[in-house]
């Protein structure tokens, strides 16, 4: 109930495999692999994924295959990873995004 | 559409659009510009949008900064109620080998002599202007603060509103089939609504300028050259200048948006009139602005496109009557920075057609300066 996952399906099975954790704005945060961050987010109960750049309203999924630019997170200090298609991995940081992609981020490792 | 006017212009360019608006505000507002698609369908709207006044000969340096001056207060100059997007942000020129270096130090000089205020920077204080750039293999930059980019979209439509407003008519999706020239005067402009009669057209038609001027006779020397450029995805705020270099032919811009705009000029490139755009210029021009600009190697890249310049043999404007048809004036040859220009040229050829004084000179930009071999010649071009 308090999951988003589908547990029976008259066609498909799954087979999630162990359990892994990563980290959402510092939290802690179960997910299986091969999921992909926004999928682990959603089943936690996170919708907003970040802030539109100008007037700040929240943002979540909207094309959910990598085209739109709607789910942009700050993946391990990356800007604007598209979650909807990237993996989640165990111990990943992941962070909402306020505004536009920040490139010093990336220069600073 | 009238069938007939006292002017014809025939490109809505930045170049068309402004001297419809110089001449109209001269009174001359019996003027019709033609245009084959939309304004700012052509070079106008795919260009890079720089405005720079780092040139390294008096005649270019005096037309960018005076240019730039108008485009300081295009909106209230053309009472234009939205923003043309003007942001001088510097233009930070790379000088890759001595050569190059000792040719800016002469440039500098030249733009100084105009009133420009641009400076030399050693290797060791670029990165106080460009923090994110690598400075490997450089010998050092210039930098005008005063330099910039606009929206070019907005320019033109400044100019053209501007222009309407004082009732030059402005006819898009409209092209141009011929001309009809009499005892050596040009008459008519045949177009696929009809013949306009007229006592002065004036070709403002980019890298089509000479197939244009070919139809009454004028044998121009100015050929369409392909350039490319892509945008990437928008990011926060990161540089403020244009960043180019002559020696690796590239020019890197970040809009007021945050996406990045680039482009690169290829020697290779044909005359043609092709303006498609290729993978082999996405992946040679990411690749070499990313070795000078490290910091945009993980930025998408969403659109690319590519443009004509109208490029002269000096690469110095054609402004030319033809011989073969009086009245049939050219302006033209502009090389790929025509943009930043066009607002002072307009003035010029505006002056000159009201028969009014003028600092500059009209007949130094006749094409028959290449009969003559008296090249103008200009050291700084991408």
């Amino acid at each position: 109930m308090n999951s988003l996952r589908i547990e029976e399906h008259p066609v498909l099975s799954f087979e999630r495999g162990e359990k892994i954790t990563f980290f959402f704005n510092g939290r802690e945060i179960d997910a299986y692999p091969n999921e992909t961050i926004a999928a682990a987010l959603h089943a936690s109960g996170v919708r907003k994924l970040g802030e539109s750049p100008v007037l700040h309203r929240p943002r979540g999924l909207f094309c959910a295959i990598g085209n739109c630019s709607s789910c942009f997170m700050i993946v391990d200090n990356q800007p604007n990873m598209r979650v909807c298609v990237m993996k989640v991995k165990s111990g990943m940081h992941v962070e909402e995004q306020k505004g536009k992609g920040e490139l010093e981020l990336i220069v600073e490792n | 559409m009238k069938k007939s006017y006292d002017i014809v212009i025939i490109g809505g360019g930045i170049v068309g659009c402004s001297v419809a608006f110089e001449l109209a505000k001269r009174r001359r507002t019996d003027v019709l510009v033609i245009e084959q698609a939309y304004l700012t369908s052509g070079a106008t709207g795919r260009c890079g949008a720089g405005i720079r006044q780092q040139w390294g000969s008096v005649i270019n340096a005096t037309l960018a900064f005076e240019s730039t001056g108008i485009f300081e207060n295009l909106e209230e100059y053309t009472g234009y109620k939205g923003n043309c997007g003007l942001n001088q942000g510097g233009y930070l020129i790379l000088a890759y080998t001595e050569k190059e270096w000792g040719q800016f130090h002469k440039n500098l000089k030249v733009q100084h002599s105009v009133g420009i205020d641009s400076y030399a920077v050693e290797v060791d204080g670029i990165n106080e202007i460009v923090p994110h750039l690598n400075t490997e293999g450089l010998y050092g930059a210039t930098f005008c603060a005063k330099d910039g980019h606009a929206d070019p979209f907005h320019c033109t439509y400044a100019y053209a509103g501007g222009a309407q407003r004082m009732g030059v008519d402005i006819e898009t999706y409209t092209t141009v089939t011929g001309f009809v020239v009499k005892n050596g005067r040009i008459q008519t402009v045949r177009t696929n609504k009809g013949d306009v009669q007229a006592n002065i057209v004036i070709n403002c038609t980019g890298g089509h300028a000479a197939i244009m001027a070919a139809m009454v006779g004028d044998e121009l020397p100015i050929y369409p050259e392909r350039h490319q450029i892509l945008i990437t995805e928008p990011v926060a705020h990161i540089m403020n200048p244009m960043v180019m270099t002559f020696h690796r032919h590239f020019y890197v811009q970040q809009t007021p948006h945050g996406s990045v705009i680039m482009g690169i000029g290829d020697q290779a490139e044909p005359v043609s009139l092709n303006i498609c755009s290729s993978w082999q210029f996405l992946e040679h021009c990411s690749y070499l602005i990313t070795q000078t600009l490290p910091v945009f190697r993980n930025l998408r890249v969403v659109r690319q496109w590519a443009g004509l310049y109208d490029m002269s043999p000096d690469r110095y404007p054609i402004i030319n009557h033809a011989k073969e048809a009086e009245g049939f004036i050219t302006i033209a040859g502009l090389s790929g920075h025509g943009f930043m220009v066009a607002p002072r040229l307009a003035n010029l050829l505006a002056n000159h057609l009201t028969e009014q004084q003028d600092s500059l000179d009209i007949n130094l930009f006749s094409a028959e300066r290449y009969s003559r071999g008296e090249l103008l010649l200009e050291p700084s071009v991408v």
